[in-house]
């Protein structure tokens, strides 16, 4: 039976490090390449020792497929394709393979730089994994090899997601990497077409999360900006280049112009240059109301946000900085928060997930004395915020998605097995689909039904639609024919042809059988007795006596000749062909039972 | 307000009951099949005594669910036991469900608990309780009122009868006694150890057209002697009515609310005392809004009352315009928080509110 076979080597059970296998009619796919952060040891890669044991990577998997640049999805791919190696192409979006090198690197200097850890990807690495890089288009139907093809569809979540369609003929299966089916200020909502994959495989982290809405993030959000900026303090958001730093901006500056604030908002150099440089490369990926205002003027030139300047953190008064990067580990933000922790009047509102060993995942875990190089140890008296605004598809989400692609079959991964069960008993329940949720390592088999297409033959088919009723639509029809397996096609024709074109010849097959009768009379009288017993019995059929006295009925042949040995009994040659084998049969045995008295 | 905090549910919910380890449970009452009881874990901001504006947990989490063939309109936890009964339409028969959060996240039907049904019998209300077993009071009909003990389904207890009406409520005042109030706006006290005695309280006035009557009693407080407690009889034209159960022939207070009129029906009024804040109750099921009043000021006269605080929440979230504006269905106080509320509509969203005393009260 065919089957895709679904193995994930992260993300399995658990949350972060996702990386899935996924083997369609022979071909195998890897779906994204992430890291754990919360491991420090090796425990952060995904266990690649589960796809081949002695084998190229290279030569088992026939692509690897990011989703998007968070580093949960995209961490260990420097690792996997320069250290464990691997040279076949590595699909993912424009954007992401814009920023995904950005991030990488950030998080190589954090590791080696401030952790100190040797077995790490190096910068040149990052450089040669992104040069086996293959960009694609949204809903771009890209060739792989002659039997694979892959398409990308928008999934939201942040710049250049997307879910994946992986095609082997008339087998597929959807990923859908992290994906949120409501819009936000700058991203669209997911979308997929009615593609009727045989599988889906979704992420489940949020499912059994009721959010509170975006409303109310966003009030307290600008709640807790304004009170700091009322009393004087300032506000430091430490930002990636891009993602959540636009939306936050386009909060600030609406609530700004509403509440008709004075006090600056800065950007910090750099980050204003490569934001815009990016969103107009890729401002197709954008939601749409900001694609429309965008051309009427530039969404990322704001009234109230003005470039920084480093002399600017030293100004009094109140203010509010984006500054990178994300995580206070180095750069700007940290001298910045270096300057503003001692006052607690100030602020610092952290946007997103900070990684162990840095300033954010301390602030965030409690920590107020910070030691900084030089072993200056550093108070922290302003208040320190954590914001979330990452947004992942819930329960309501998954389902929308489950019934806009119209899978055969759902694999969840990403969530706990206990708390799992709950979502997939309703998405069994409500669209009467398997639903899986295999641990890492595990390998699920899910079996397909594949629809195979044989063309046939215009004459066979004109052919068995003259005999019989008319042909229904949607009663099927019996037909007969051969099926000819040539390269791979397949071809339906009628035996003749077959013949013909497979250059054999039609073999007759005849059985012959021999019924003894006790007759002691001549054998023309034996003769004359079978016709009139046969003629008598088979009135349907046809019986004729032939003049060099052999019987025929229908097409069966009998003669009768004397035993050799014995003058009393009659031997009756009934022969035969092939297609005549039941009435032969019937015969015959009526024969054995021999003929009656009378005649 | 001091906080406000919106969210919502993938179907809308008539119930908000708290349970064990400060759980809340809600239930689809959809007409559909396929019904979710949903147990929530509240954020830690609802759980912790001071309020915080920024926090990493804001979301609510479903602990575990099940699935109901039939909607749910009424849900009541079995104290001291895994168990839970719900109840709903079309009959008034019950279904138990036991709840084990630790092993999966799913709530498993038991069983249900067969009752007679006569023709024309709406869903059955219920209480529940654990003193000497765990029993749950039901019963769709003041002749139709009974308790069974949930782990052997015996019928203890047959309410005698008092007449046929519709029951929109009912209590257990102690492990004893008994408080049912029907759809009239009658209530009676019934002991269970006297099966064939009905105390009835004082009667509500009665009104030139036909209102249907709800009740509310304070159970939630620690330490308080339960018939001490005044019960309020809410109507759906918006009279409210105290009644103290040990001088049930006369009104505690009398008052009216600001409700709109003609009211959309009494299928959602709600009333409830504020456990924690001394002659606080609030209301809700007469549009999209719940409205909080200080019964200490009140008198016998009837006349209208302002509330302390409205929550307007609701009918402003909508899908702007598209259809009716939403109705709350449910609210219910927070149990340690004084001014906390949760309240629900019939479009699906859920609020958690902390309002603010207007100053000069305590």
């Amino acid at each position: 039976m065919p089957e895709i076979k679904v193995t994930p080597l992260g993300a399995g059970q658990d949350v972060g490090r996702s990386c899935i296998l996924v083997s369609v009619a022979g071909k195998n796919v890897m779906l994204d390449c992430g890291m754990h952060m919360g491991y420090n040891d090796d425990r952060r890669f995904p266990d690649f020792s589960y796809i081949t044991q002695n084998g190229r990577l290279t030569d088992f998997l026939d692509c690897v497929i990011i989703s998007h640049f968070h580093l949960d999805h995209c961490g260990a791919l420097p690792y996997f394709s320069e250290m464990v190696g691997y040279d076949g192409p590595i699909y993912m979006t424009h954007p992401t393979k814009a920023i995904c090198p950005i991030l990488l690197e950030d998080y190589r200097k954090i590791t080696v730089d401030k952790k100190g850890e040797t077995n790490f990807f190096t910068s040149q690495m990052i450089k040669d994994c992104m040069k086996k890089v293959v960009a694609v288009h949204l809903h771009q139907t890209v060739q792989v090899d002659e039997e694979l093809e892959i398409k990308a569809y928008y999934a939201g979540h942040v710049l250049g997601a997307a879910m994946f369609q992986i095609k082997v003929g008339c087998e597929s299966v959807v990923y859908t990497g992290d994906y949120n089916m409501t819009p936000d200020r700058h991203l669209g909502a997911a979308w997929i077409d009615k593609c009727r994959p045989d599988l889906l495989i979704s992420e489940s982290t949020y499912a059994t999360t009721i959010r509170d809405s975006k409303r109310c993030r966003e009030r307290d959000f600008l709640k807790k900006v304004h009170e700091t900026v009322e009393r004087g303090g300032k506000v430091l958001i430490p930002v990636f280049a891009l993602g959540r730093a636009q939306e936050l901006c386009i909060l600030l500056e609406t609530f700004w112009e509403r509440m008709n604030l004075k006090a600056p908002i800065y950007f910090s150099t750099g980050l204003t240059e490569k934001a815009n440089h990016y969103y107009k490369l890729f401002i197709t990926w954008t939601n749409q109301k900001i694609r429309k205002t965008f051309v009427q003027r530039n969404m990322f030139e704001f009234k109230h946000i003005k470039a920084f300047d480093r002399a600017f953190a030293d100004n009094p008064g109140p203010m509010v900085v984006f500054a990178t990067p994300g995580m206070l580990h180095a750069g700007q933000s940290l001298q910045i928060f270096r300057k503003w922790a001692g006052n607690e009047k100030n602020m610092v509102i952290m946007p997103g997930y900070c990684v162990q060993g840095t300033v954010g995942h301390k602030i965030l875990s409690g920590q107020r004395k910070l030691e900084m190089e030089g072993r200056q140890i550093l108070e922290v008296k302003m208040q320190v915020e954590y914001m979330s605004f990452s947004a992942h598809a819930d329960a309501k989400g998954i389902m929308q998605l489950i019934r806009q692609a119209e899978p055969r079959s759902v694999l969840l991964v990403h969530g706990e097995a206990k708390k799992m069960e709950f979502l997939k008993q309703k998405i069994e329940q409500e669209f009467h689909v398997n639903c899986y949720m295999p641990a890492n390592g595990e390998t699920t088999t899910i079996l397909t039904n594949p629809c195979i297409p044989v063309d046939i033959s215009l004459g066979l088919l004109k052919r068995e639609t003259a005999i019989g009723p008319l042909p229904d639509a949607k009663k099927p029809k019996l037909m007969h024919g051969t099926l000819l397996m040539k390269d791979n096609s397949f071809r339906l024709v009628s035996p003749e042809q077959a013949l013909k074109e497979l250059g054999l010849a039609e073999h007759q097959l005849r059985f012959t059988c021999r019924v003894h009768i006790q007759d002691p009379r001549k054998e023309h009288e034996t003769v004359l007795r079978v016709y009139n017993h046969l003629k008598g019995i088979l009135k349907d059929y046809s019986v004729q006596h032939l003049p060099d006295g052999s019987i025929t009925v229908e097409s069966i042949l009998i003669q009768a000749t004397a035993h050799s040995e014995d003058q009393g009994t009659k031997v009756l040659l009934v022969s035969w062909t092939y297609q005549d084998e039941e009435l032969g049969s019937y015969l015959t045995s009526l024969l054995k039972k021999g003929l009656p008295q009378s005649t | 307000y001091r906080d406000l905090h919106t969210f919502e549910l993938q179907a809308p919910t008539r119930l908000i009951e708290w349970a064990r380890g400060s759980r809340v449970c809600v239930a689809g009452y959809g007409q559909s099949d396929g019904n979710e009881i949903l147990q929530l874990i509240p954020p830690p901001t609802l759980l912790t005594k001071e309020t915080q504006g920024l926090c990493p947990e804001r979301d609510f989490k479903v602990e575990c669910g099940g699935f109901s063939e039939h909607p749910v309109y009424s849900l009541k936890y079995v104290p001291d036991t895994s168990l839970l009964v719900t109840s709903g339409p079309p009959d008034s028969s019950l279904q138990v469900w036991q709840v084990s959060a630790e092993d999966s996240d799913v709530i498993k039907s038991v069983s249900p608990i067969a009752t007679e049904n006569g023709t024309g019998q709406s869903w059955a209300k219920i209480a529940t309780i654990s003193a000497r077993a765990p029993w749950v009071l039901h019963g769709s009909r003041l002749d139709r009122v009974q308790i069974t003990e949930v782990e052997s389904r015996k019928n203890v207890y047959t309410a005698a009868s008092g007449g046929s009406e519709e029951l929109s409520g009912l209590a257990f005042l102690d492990c004893n006694t008994l408080l049912l109030c029907c759809a009239t706006g009658r209530l009676c006290l019934a002991d269970v150890r006297q099966p064939q005695s009905l105390v009835e309280a004082v009667s509500v006035p009665s009104a030139p057209c036909s209102e249907q009557w709800c009740m509310g009693t304070r159970l939630g407080a620690q330490g308080l002697e339960p018939s001490s407690q005044p019960v309020a009889r809410l109507s759906s034209r918006g009279l409210l009515t105290l009644t103290d159960l040990r001088k049930t022939s006369e009104f505690l207070a009398l008052a009216k609310a600001r409700v709109p009129s003609p009211g959309s029906g009494a299928e959602f009024l709600c009333v409830s005392w504020a456990p924690a804040l001394e002659g606080c109750l609030a209301i809700s099921g007469f549009d999209g809004t719940v409205h909080v009043y200080d019964t200490q000021s009140w008198d016998n006269s009837g006349r209208e009352a302002e509330p302390i605080f409205v929550h307007k929440g609701h009918a402003f979230g909508g899908a702007g315009g598209s259809g009716d504006p939403p109705l709350v269905t449910v609210h219910t106080w927070h149990l340690q928080k004084p001014r906390t509320l949760l309240s629900a509509a019939s479009d699906g969203s859920l609020h958690v509110w902390d309002w603010v005393q207007p100053c000069g009260k305590c």
